[in-house]
């Protein structure tokens, strides 16, 4: 293990960068310059140019402030899960908010209907599968760019949430709906459990170093492995720490963890995940090596159907209600496309991750709670908001490998 | 070989194969032994690399008939290809550049962890141990030495790396019958050098072996047969033994209805 030569520390950061964590570096510094700027420079440019102010009061970077900038993204983060994996296709998904309207809608009429609220979540989580598969059908089978397929869907689900529910308000009391955003992880589960998924993650790569010396594979540099556990626990760390001093981890937090850590082994660690990618960057060598990219297509929008429906079941629980404009008609599928593409994901197919999707959101949300908190108009929010997913989208092209021809 | 025709591996005959408006093979017949390279030239154009895609299975004949010594088999897919020990280095390499050489070269056959029967192979969790080893060996046999690692992404790799790869993809396989198609157009002498030898080290270890090349000389190093296509039809195929590099061109260019016309 002794390196030849002392690596210097950029050769040592940039190593870093090469791994799983390493993706995270360049969104989590858009999260860090965001929350420098609503959390230290605006409170502090406050507190001086306003002489009656009493003390520096820290709204933005307050627990409860970010304890509900965390549910606030939830959706927008669940959402974003499911278009990542069209993302990495190649492919894009416009319906998605318009599938989580329809389902959230459906949802709410189910319960109020008398049928079980469980039940009621499962038909709804069906539905959003089809919604999504049927797109992926006509994409995969007919050849129609998926661009145009999802435009036409965005509008027929529209269009279906406002037959759905003609008031285009629904309020939900349903106790286990409400129950995903209001159940609260005890604060000592919550670090027994952080803990718990730092210790998994050891574990994990130092078995991972054991096997790989053994079949004589080159060996990831101590810096490495500890790097990644080192941030892996910060992050982990951190969000628990902050949200058990407002409340504790919420439920659906949890839930959507867990989701995301599902599709993200699926989409990195599976056959199934690695055709994803092959079809992203290549789809005829995909083709050629014998996968199934229709089926793989169909699968992959059956997906984002999926996150789109759970999506509209995290909304309603944590809304209380279903809305035409909290799911369809607002602007919940541009902030969910552009957490995906400001994670890192590109636009282009073949790069990307969901977790990064997650970052993403916060990013998102993090930009709309601080313009909210310092009393910035709607016209402003959606104008920085576009600034934002233009700059991320630059970004996607600049860094696409120039040696990728231009198909 | 003297001038005795050793009994096809792998045989097709009247392959018909339309795009549109073009008729790319017209009625082709092709062939290839165990333990001999047959060589495949022709124009751009000509039909080669259709050809070679068909007996893949990644385009499916219009019409035409398969034997894999003496049996008759259908391919109709590169899965098919691939059961009866059909591997293919395409033209243009057909590699996943945002993938890293290891995943590139399991592309398709990704082993997976046992243990995991319960749910469907596709969501099964792949071996990455198995597959690097496997890449290991594979890039070690090539001699791709200028490789740093298999967990490079291919997007970062030179042209010559590339096809390297790609050979190495085809050659680690579970194989009888190894089709190149132009391996050595984008190669410097060093690395042409290299892929010559892999071809004889296949034909030596009883591979039959498909190479197209537009380099008449390479093709004279190795090449045990050749086969001539013009336009999608068979023109002529010679022991290589009994053909001057002037008859080829002659054939490739003017075909020899034509050829022996025009001399007339
Ligand atoms: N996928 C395709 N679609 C339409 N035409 C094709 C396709 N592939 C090949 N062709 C046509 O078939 C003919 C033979 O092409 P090809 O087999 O690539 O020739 P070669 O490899 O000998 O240069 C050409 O006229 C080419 O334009
Ligand atoms: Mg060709």
């Amino acid at each position: 293990m002794q390196p030849e030569s002392r690596p210097s520390l950029v050769d040592r950061l940039r190593e870093l960068r090469q791994t799983r964590f390493g993706a995270f570096v360049p969104v989590l510094l858009a999260l860090a310059v965001i929350w420098t700027y609503f959390g230290l420079a605006v409170p502090i440019w406050e507190y001086w140019t306003n002489p009656d102010a009493e003390s520096l009061r820290f709204i933005f970077l307050s627990p409860r402030n970010i304890y509900n900038l965390f549910m606030q993204s939830a959706v927008i983060a669940t959402l974003a899960v499911g278009i990542t994996v069209v993302l990495l296709l190649g492919d894009i998904d416009l319906s998605a908010a318009a599938t989580a309207g329809v389902c959230a809608a459906l949802l709410g009429v189910l319960v109020l209907q008398g049928v079980p609220a469980w039940l009621a979540c499962l038909v709804v989580m069906v539905v959003g599968v089809f919604m999504g598969a049927a797109q992926g059908l006509l994409v995969a089978y007919v050849g129609i760019p998926s661009f145009v397929v999802t435009l036409a869907g965005l509008l027929g689900y529209q269009g279906l949430m406002q037959k759905i529910l003609p008031t285009g308000n629904l309020n939900i009391g349903d106790p286990f709906v409400r129950s995903i955003a209001r159940v609260l992880i005890p604060d000592l589960w919550g670090l027994v459990l952080a803990a718990l998924l730092v210790l998994l993650l050891i574990a994990a790569l130092l078995r991972r170093q054991t096997l790989r010396r053994a079949m004589g594979l080159e060996l990831d540099t101590q810096i490495v492995v500890w790097g990644q556990v080192v941030f892996f626990a910060a992050l982990v760390f951190g969000a628990v720490i902050t949200m058990n001093s407002y409340r504790s981890l919420p439920l659906m937090i949890l839930l959507l963890v867990a989701l995301t850590a599902l599709v993200g082994w699926v989409t990195t660690s599976t056959p199934f995940g690695r055709s994803i990618f092959a079809v992203g960057g290549n789809a005829e060598s995909a083709r050629r090596v014998g996968m199934n990219v229709r089926r793989i297509r169909v699968a992959c929008f059956g997906i984002v159907g999926l996150m789109a429906a759970i999506g509209g079941i995290f909304g309603a629980s944590r809304f209380g209600s279903v809305s035409y404009t909290a799911f369809a008609g607002g602007s919940l599928l541009l902030e969910s496309i552009g957490a995906a593409v400001i994670g890192g994901t590109s636009l282009f197919g073949g790069r990307g991750s969901v977790w990064n999707a997650i970052l993403g959101a916060l990013v998102i949300g993090s930009l709309g709670n601080g313009l909210d908190l310092s009393g910035a108009s709607a016209a402003d929010k959606l104008m920085f908001s576009g600034a934002i997913l233009l700059l991320a989208v630059a970004i996607d092209a600049l860094s696409r490998p120039p040696t990728g021809s231009v198909r | 070989m003297g001038n005795s025709t050793p009994p096809p591996h792998l045989r097709v005959s009247r392959i018909h194969k339309r795009f549109g408006g073009v008729q790319a093979l017209t009625n082709v017949d092709f062939e290839v032994a165990r333990g001999e390279v047959m060589a495949l030239v022709g124009d751009n154009g000509a039909g080669k690399s259709t050809l070679m895609k068909i007996l893949a299975g990644a385009y499916t004949a219009d019409e035409g008939q398969f034997w894999m010594d003496d049996r008759q088999v259908t391919v109709n897919s590169p899965n098919d290809a691939a059961d009866l020990g059909i591997q293919i280095v395409y033209q243009d390499l057909a590699l996943c550049e945002n993938l890293d050489v290891s995943a590139n070269l399991s592309l398709g056959a990704e082993p997976v962890r046992p243990g995991w029967g319960f749910v469907p192979r596709m969501l099964r969790p792949i071996d990455e141990l198995a597959m690097e080893v496997k890449a290991k060996k594979a890039t070690d046999q090539l001699e791709v030495r200028t490789l740093k690692s298999v967990r490079a992404k291919v997007g970062g790799l030179s042209g010559g790396q590339r096809q390297a790869i790609a050979i190495a993809r085809a050659v680690g396989a579970e194989s009888s019958v190894v089709l190149l198609d132009e391996p050595t157009a984008a190669l410097g002498v060093a690395q042409t050098g290299q892929v010559l030898d892999v071809v004889k080290r296949l034909r030596d270890t009883n591979h039959a072996v498909v190479y197209i090349s537009h380099n008449l000389r390479e093709i004279f190093k190795i090449a045990d047969r050749i086969c001539v296509l013009r336009h999608g039809n068979n023109v002529a195929t010679w022991n290589i033994a009994d053909v001057s590099a002037d008859e080829i061109v002659v054939a490739m260019t003017r075909g020899l209805d034509e050829g022996s016309d025009f001399a007339a």
